[in-house]
């Protein structure tokens, strides 16, 4: 039997959309996992270690892999809740009227929040896939860890652990989180989901609409889009941090590790950045339809819808990437002078301009790229949509 | 003066095609109060959507003083809006997160129209400026609406049942504003309703029947929004 809260079902549809949560989770996963098994797997050889030598680059493998997890794993971790919490409180805001009916015919909180349990499977696929990915990609990386054969031959072992604690785990947490803050984002009054309209503005913000009046139309919009979505923000801050660190890490690594690993960091920094800068955007244009629509009924044109949504974000990304490249520098200057401190061979970490001047034009390229397919997108919603209701 | 020959608008295509207007001509002269009538689903929305330049026709004509709209490219006709045109719908269409006087705004840019506040007093919303549209009743905001459309100085105002929402009394009043700022900025109104009372406000009343004009009619007297009565 079916219980009474049922009645609104999540579609998968609506699922399919966290898409986003699903890369994000895999590359996780995925890094996590290789690292981990190689950890795991190094850590059982620890006792046949003879030489000085081998016990020094024994030592730099394990930090390394623990630093790559705690590094990637928890930046990806942190992205993918935040990711989660912004879908579904974009998913309540979509769907406010339906909720608040539901509310309104009596439906506890609870009732309504124990569907959104159903946000949980994004992580599952992200990370099944990525965990399947990762023993995939492991006999080629543990070859490459130990390409010198300084250390004895390392096997594969499969460890249920990690499936627990990087698949199963992160699951059950998710779907948990999502229910919690369904049923939190639901705590307010019926009448406040079922109107239309936003509840009333925070009073400072109030007295700052106030103060200056002679702002235009467009200036006050971009300011607008700006605040109401501070999320969003982040993203795109995210999404050029990542473009930016991951590419530039990608080619020290050549140096310091391996190609493949350079390949790989280079893959996931340029997936990472596509899916949420996408996402981002997409986002906005959605949530500005009608603003857009009304903009160009009344006969503002497209250079100025674009203008007025999407130039507010430039300079974030731009932010976004001078974080990333400081952030990589910084990582890179503490794995170099702390991890491989005593390995021989590591060549000293110095900043690389030429690569960060390269990284920033490709940026700046694939940047302006989607923001033009975006305005054509603009362009394409048409003045009848405000009225399709 | 607005003419407007033989236009022809359909939806879908294959079997699916359904023809919405069927040749449509009329003439509208600048000042007049147009009010088209008819039943739900003849066309009035489309006709009105088409000959604001909301939608591009078929076939046929839109000749506003010599200018043929239909001939404009998307973005000579989004210029074309921005000049002439202003638009007042059934749901208001306010930004939510905006207040009352950056709504106006919103139209008052359009035209560089520095005394905007001027039109927010005319529709009695001075004390409400800084309130978002969700802290004000329907009629308020549908006088917003009318607030934002006059503010950008348009030569035509087209309506789609600008009362729809609200109930009589509002309703007057909102229409009422309306006629005020008509005599005041002499443009052109043409407005859908199903409100045969306020077709009496009207000196043009166009009645159509699954996409054709069946009947024009002038009227001799405007009448205000009061002296009617409804
Ligand atoms: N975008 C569209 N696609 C397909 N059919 C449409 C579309 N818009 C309108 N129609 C059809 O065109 C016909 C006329 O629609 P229109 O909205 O102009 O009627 P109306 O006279 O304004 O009706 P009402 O008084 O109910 O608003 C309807 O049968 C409708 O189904
Ligand atoms: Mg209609």
């Amino acid at each position: 039997m079916r219980s009474a809260g049922d009645t609104m079902v999540i579609g998968i549809k609506d699922i399919s959309k966290l898409i986003g949560i699903s890369i994000i989770a895999c590359c996780a996963v995925l890094v996590c996992t290789m690292f981990l098994n190689f950890y795991f797997d190094v850590y059982q050889i620890k006792d046949i270690l003879s030489s000085e030598h081998e016990r020094i680059f024994y030592n730099a493998q394990v930090s390394t892999a623990k630093v790559v997890c705690i590094v990637s794993g928890g930046c990806l971790l942190i992205t993918s809740v935040i990711t989660l919490l912004f879908h579904i409180k974009h998913y309540i805001d979509i769907h406010k009227k339906e909720l608040g009916i539901l509310k309104a015919l009596g439906y506890s909180n609870v009732k309504i929040a124990r569907n959104f349990w159903i946000f949980g499977i994004s992580i599952f696929v992200g990370a099944a896939i990525g965990f399947a990915g990762a023993f995939i990609l492991m006999p080629s990386f543990y070859k490459l860890q130990n390409k010198d054969k300084i250390l004895p031959e390392i096997y594969i072992h499969f460890h249920v652990d990690i499936l627990l604690y990087l698949v199963l785990l992160p699951t059950a947490a998710f779907a948990a989180l999502s229910i919690i803050y369904a049923c939190f984002k639901l705590k307010k009054p019926v009448i406040n989901l079922l109107k239309d309209n936003l509840q009333a503005k925070s009073k400072t913000e109030k007295k700052m609409s106030g103060r200056i009046t002679d702002r235009s139309f467009i200036d006050d919009l971009k300011r607008n889009t700006l605040s109401s979505r501070k999320s969003l923000v982040f993203f795109i801050m995210f999404a050029s941090f990542c473009f930016s660190a991951m590419t530039q890490m990608s080619a020290s690594m050549r140096d310091l590790s391996s190609t493949m690993m350079a390949g790989m960091i280079l893959i996931i920094g340029i997936i990472l950045a596509c899916t949420t800068l996408f996402l981002a955007i997409t986002t906005v244009i959605k949530g500005n339809t009608k603003t857009i629509a009304m903009m160009r009924v009344f006969g503002y044109s497209q250079k100025e819808c674009c203008r007025s949504l999407l130039g507010c974000y430039r300079p974030v990304s731009y932010i976004g990437f001078a974080l990333g490249t400081v952030y990589q520098y910084a990582l890179l200057r503490i794995m170099v002078d702390i991890v491989f401190r005593e390995i021989d061979g590591v060549p000293p970490y110095k900043f690389d301009f030429p690569v960060m001047m390269i990284s920033l034009v490709f940026f700046i390229v694939i940047y302006e790229i989607v923001m033009y397919c975006y305005s054509e997108k603009i362009k394409k919603i048409s003045v009848k949509e405000i009225m399709a209701e | 003066m607005i003419e407007i020959n033989e236009i022809t608008k359909s939806y879908g295509n294959g079997d699916n095609k359904f023809q919405v207007l069927k040749g449509i001509s009329t003439k509208i002269c600048d000042g007049d109060f147009v009010v088209i009538l008819g039943a739900s689903g003849s066309g009035k929305s489309t006709f009105l959507n088409v000959m604001s330049g909301l939608e591009r026709p078929d076939n046929g004509n839109i000749i506003y003083n010599g200018n043929d709209i239909t001939k404009l490219s998307d973005n000579a006709l989004t210029e074309f809006r921005r000049k002439t045109v202003a638009f007042i719908f059934q749901q208001y269409y306010l930004l939510p997160n905006m207040t009352v006087e950056r709504n106006v705004r919103m139209g008052a840019d359009l035209a560089g129209n520095s005394d905007y506040k001027d039109i927010i007093k005319a529709v009695g919303l001075e004390n409400e400026m800084k309130k978002y549209p969700s802290e004000l009743s329907g009629g308020q905001q549908q006088r917003v609406s009318v607030a934002r459309a006059l503010a950008k100085k348009p030569e035509v105002l087209f309506l789609d049942e600008p009362t729809g929402a609200l109930d009589e009394q509002t309703g007057r009043q909102v229409l009422d504003y309306i006629c005020k700022l008509q005599m005041e900025y002499k443009f052109t109104i043409v407005m859908v309703t199903h409100n045969i009372n306020i077709a009496e406000m009207a000196n043009t009343v166009i009645k159509m029947n699954s996409g054709k004009i069946t009947q024009i009619n002038t009227n001799e007297k405007q009448k205000t929004a009061y002296e009617i009565g409804w």
